[in-house]
């Protein structure tokens, strides 16, 4: 037994503790109807249980975290997996502060999902402990990473909490405009949440079950005397191709469902065998995405959001909207710390310019400067409720786009290598 | 139009005011009912007055927080758009004309055409943060003077339509706790509670005003000052002088010039070491791929002091620091700074040192020291004057068969001497010398030499006599000196987040009429927690309250 091993042990571990602990949560909020006892002594103890697990949960995470360091010989923060996994962790964090502060069982019902879709995505990526390239030996970069992500942690509590007061507030019987608005509004919400466990899932499926095809693309590449040459780049997909990069050729491909070659082919505007891959995956995940969607929608009979408000039924709103906005009031500070300030130091020490307007910082930009724009709304302008809300949940957006949606559709240094 | 700006406790207000300044009482909707405006403590700001000079629509203009929040938004869609494609300055080497165009198509070329290939350094996004700049500095005045007016000078004694009018309220008769309790007991027991809650507690008869946390106002304006700094500081980048970036590469083993300035820098030596494959976890060994662990330059600096690029003349140098420049630790003299950026093996003969060989009488002469960089005009082996006529770095023929260098790398070096000495005709014989060993057979050396070819041979004894750089190593040389503003503004707005957003300013008044309590608390934030406080203290005094029941329009639903 290595470390490595007891490593990804207990953040399995931490998976399932977290998987429980949200039921329990489910059970404390929803559950209050059930027992003859008192519901507000039943919600306490069940909270209180389940917040117990949480705690144990984290326990785990903070055992995968430090047993990795152990192993690699350096901070895990270095590859997306890791990145992940940490992020994941730190929400668990903001979740434990902002609970102590608020001690509302509901927040458990919201937050913890979060973390663990976040866990559950950090496992699609590679697993294995990779050599830091010389670019990523700077303990600036440790520290930036690492407040950045808390920072970015108390951002997903708030936009828990929004999510909440939305599924809440929201008249899932209107039929004015605004209402229809804003009912398609959270159900994208939640679809997205749910295309997102479908993405995991079926990569999971196809994994497990040893899919693979591979391509190959005659791509000319410059040596570094300026000679051209053409190599065959390999691209390997993980994901049935449904589409195969354009001007590529088949080499290997298991069948699916009776196919032995690719029905179709990405469009050509898609330079690289990359972009054709990544565009298959987007299109499983949306096919996946809205087949579970609508396995939902059967089961509940009903929008989604529509069967989840009865949870929240007798939830004071202006709780959750204090807690969306104090958690991200907290995370703020940190944010700003991890994500520029440190972002900004590093970048002078390794590259002598504290600012490039390289995607990445770009968009770290962008994240803050959506929430100041939050924040000012909500001081001045006396944006709180539903407005809030929303701005909380699509900050949350706007935060996950420059974590993961900038590596997969705009490459700049940051790039971690992806899957 | 005149306003009638006096309280009815007889004092004279500003115009603009909401709340008097002394006793609190809503100047402008008097009978209502909802929560008081206390932004600011209601007192009125200079971009609220009258008067309409063009000062004041300006000043009016970018004090309000709705342009803010717009110039923030618009910032915000311009770094996005210039995200779409790469920016022109991330390339060293390229056409922007025809490289968007080539590489994305029609929307790369119209990307170029709206000149979003250079946002960041277009006028308009310039013209945003100045825009947001002045904002800052604006708002900032024309609030924060105000607000420390107000707060500085705050009467205890507040009109009770202020005090219950404030978001958490609570109304209700001294407790009669069976024990003969004056007003004042209550009210000493009440002060102490919040103390205890770190609470500046000041009194006068029937009225208390507590308060904590002040400082946590200053914060955003703390915060902004250091924005507004950061952003001079980053503006102050265009002054000459103040910035320079460049990328350069630097072979091993001769300095180069450093393009706009004084300096030399010499790639002494360049070492890259890989990692171990037992370094490596398990599934990442199987890749197989090479990770460089470290790479490094030794690079000596040097201060040109004459003959500084001048033609056919070596520069006198000195040195002036000797540093090994590696990924995150870059050389540092006075405020330039070189970084490692990256590296290329790019093997290149840099100077070699041969005998001459003198067949007839079986003499070795030499060695004569040739740089393929700069070779001097004449060298001398023992008797023999060997006179530079032509040098190819890399030679070729061309079309007419002619020689000819098809660059000026040493990558096929070709030296054309002539000789002289005992045996020899004065006027010189032309010898032809490659130092490739696969050059010399290619270009068939020794029949172009014809018999001077067989009396003499150029040639090195072992490798120790040739000089070859294995690495260029690309360097970025850059001058920043506006770093430390940056950080001081850095931290400054730090501090001011950190002030605003962990503390809050809290403050509660009570004003007792005989047996009538009747309470105010305000926040800035977390009304959470002071509505909590307040019931505590409440409650250890005797009033149990829900700390929810306290504040207005709670229980609406
Ligand atoms: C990118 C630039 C800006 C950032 C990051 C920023 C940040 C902040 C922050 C963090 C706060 C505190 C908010 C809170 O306590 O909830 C704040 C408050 C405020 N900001 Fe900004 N700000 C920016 C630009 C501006 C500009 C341009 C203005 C000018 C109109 C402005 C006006 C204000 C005002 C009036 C407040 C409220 C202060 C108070 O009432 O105590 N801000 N700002």
């Amino acid at each position: 037994m290595n470390f490595e091993t007891i490593s990804s042990s207990a953040l399995l571990a931490a998976f399932i503790v977290y998987c429980i602990a949200f039921l329990v949560f489910v059970l404390a909020v929803a559950g209050k109807g059930w027992s003859s006892r008192d519901p507000q002594e039943h919600v306490k103890r069940w909270g209180r249980f389940a917040f117990a697990a949480s705690v144990v949960g984290f326990a785990c995470h903070l055992l995968f975290f430090f047993t990795r360091w152990y192993s690699a010989g350096h901070i895990p923060t270095s590859n997306m997996y890791e990145f992940m996994t940490f992020l994941a962790m730190m929400i668990m964090f903001a979740f434990i502060i902002v609970y102590l502060i608020y001690r509302t069982p509901v927040l458990g019902m919201f937050a913890l999902p979060v973390g663990i879709i976040v866990i559950a995505y950090a496992s699609v990526f590679p697993h294995e402990v990779q050599p830091l390239i010389p670019a990523l030996q700077s303990y600036w970069l440790k520290i930036h990473v690492t407040t950045a992500a808390t920072g970015e942690a108390f951002f997903a509590v708030g936009f828990a909490g929004g999510l909440m007061y939305l599924l809440r507030t929201i008249d899932f019987k209107g039929t004015s405009k605004a209402a229809r608005r804003e009912q398609r509004g959270a159900e994208f919400t939640l679809f997205t949440i749910v295309t997102v466990i479908a993405f995991v899932s079926v990569v999971f499926g196809f994994h497990a079950a040893g899919y693979s095809a591979q391509f190959g693309k005659q791509v000319t590449v410059k040596d570094p005397q300026g000679v051209e040459q053409t190599v065959t780049q390999k691209i390997d997909y993980v994901l049935p191709p449904l589409f195969q990069p354009y001007d590529s050729q088949l080499i290997s491909m298991k069948p699916f469902l009776g196919m032995d070659k690719p029905p179709m082919t990405s469009p050509s505007w898609m330079k690289g065998g990359n972009a054709g891959r990544k565009f298959n995956t987007v299109v499983w995940s949306l096919l996946a995405g809205l087949i579970l969607y609508a396995i939902l929608r059967l089961v509940a009979r009903r929008r989604l959001g529509e069967a989840i408000q009865p949870a929240l039924a007798g939830i004071d709103a202006e709780d959750l909207d204090e807690i969306s906005y104090r958690a991200i009031a907290i995370g703020y500070p940190i944010y700003t710390l991890g994500a520029l300030i440190f972002a900004m130091i590093w970048a002078s020490e390794a590259w002598g310019r504290f600012w490039g307007w390289d995607p990445k910082e770009d968009w770290a930009l962008i994240t803050w400067l959506f929430y100041a724009a939050f924040l000012h709304l909500r001081l001045s302008r006396g944006w709180q409720g539903k407005r809030s809300a929303w701005l909380a949940v699509v900050g949350f957006l706007v935060v996950m786009f420059t974590l993961i949606g900038v590596n997969l559709v705009i490459a700049g240094l940051h790039s971690y290598a992806g899957v | 139009m005149i306003h009638n700006t006096k309280c009815e406790c007889g004092h004279q207000n500003h115009v603009g005011t909401v709340l008097c300044e002394s006793c609190g009482k809503p100047l402008t909707d008097e009978a209502g009912n909802e929560p008081l405006e206390m932004r600011y403590d209601g007192v009125a700001r200079r971009s609220q007055r009258a008067k309409r000079t063009p000062l004041d629509r300006v000043w009016n203009f970018f004090s309000s927080v709705k342009i803010a929040v717009y110039l923030i938004i618009f910032t915000l869609l311009a770094s996005a758009i210039g995200t779409i494609f790469p920016q022109e300055d991330t390339f060293i080497n390229l056409d922007p004309a025809t490289f968007y165009k080539d590489t994305y198509g029609w929307s790369g070329e119209l990307y170029y055409l709206l000149g979003l290939s250079h946002t960041f350094d277009s006028w308009w996004f310039r013209m945003l943060l100045f825009m947001i700049g002045t904002s800052l500095v604006i708002c900032s005045l024309d609030r924060v003077l105000p607000l420390y007016r107000a707060l500085s000078k705050q009467q205890l004694r507040k009109h009770p339509s202020f005090i219950l009018r404030q978001k958490v309220a609570f109304e209700g008769d001294l407790p009669q706790s069976g024990v003969n309790e004056s007003t004042k007991d209550w009210d000493d027991r009440f002060a102490d509670a919040l103390r205890k809650k770190h609470y500046r507690v000041y009194r006068e008869d029937g009225a208390l005003l507590a308060e904590k946390n002040r400082f946590s106002r200053w914060g955003p304006y703390i915060n902004h000052i250091g924005l507004i700094i950061f952003l001079l500081a980053a503006l102050s980048r265009g002054i000459p002088g103040w910035h320079m970036n460049q990328y350069m590469e630097f072979l091993e083993g001769s300095p180069k010039a450093i393009s706009g300035t004084n300096y030399y820098l010499l790639n002494n030596q360049f070492t890259v070491d890989f990692y171990n494959p037992d370094e490596m976890s398990e599934g990442f060994r199987q890749r197989d791929v090479a990770v460089p662990k470290v790479y490094k330059t030794d690079a000596i600096l040097y201060e040109c002091t004459a003959d500084c690029r001048v033609a056919d003349k070596q520069p006198v140098l000195r040195e002036l620091t000797h540093q090994q420049i590696e990924v995150n630790k870059p050389l540092k003299y006075k405020d330039l700074q070189v970084f490692q950026f990256d590296y290329s093996e790019t093997p290149e003969l840099l100077a070699i040192k041969p005998m001459l060989t003198d067949h007839s009488t079986g003499q070795s002469y030499g060695p004569i020291d040739l740089q393929m960089d700069n070779p001097l005009p004449s060298y001398q082996a023992g008797p023999f004057t060997l006179t530079l006529k032509s040098f190819f770095p890399e030679f070729g023929l061309d079309d007419k068969g002619l020689p000819m260098t098809k660059s000026n790398k040493p990558l096929a070096p070709a030296f054309v001497f002539s000789l002289t000495g005992p045996g020899l005709p004065a006027a010189g014989s032309p010898y032809m010398y490659f130092p490739r060993q696969i050059d010399k057979v290619n270009f068939r050396q020794d029949d172009i030499n014809g018999a001077l070819g067989s009396r003499f041979d150029l040639s090195v004894g072992s490798m120790d006599d040739v000089k070859i750089a294995q690495y260029t190593s690309y360097l970025n040389i850059r001058v920043e000196k506006a770093m430390p503003y940056i950080w001081f503004g850095a931290a400054v707005s730090m501090i001011g987040l950190i002030m605003g957003f962990y503390w809050q300013h809290r403050r509660i008044w009570l004003r007792i009429d005989g047996a009538r309590l009747m309470l105010g608390a305000h926040t800035n934030k977390n009304w959470f927690g002071i509505r909590k406080e307040v019931a505590d203290a409440l409650g250890k005094t005797g009033i149990d309250v829900d700390p929810k029941s306290l504040e207005k329009g709670r229980n609406r639903e």
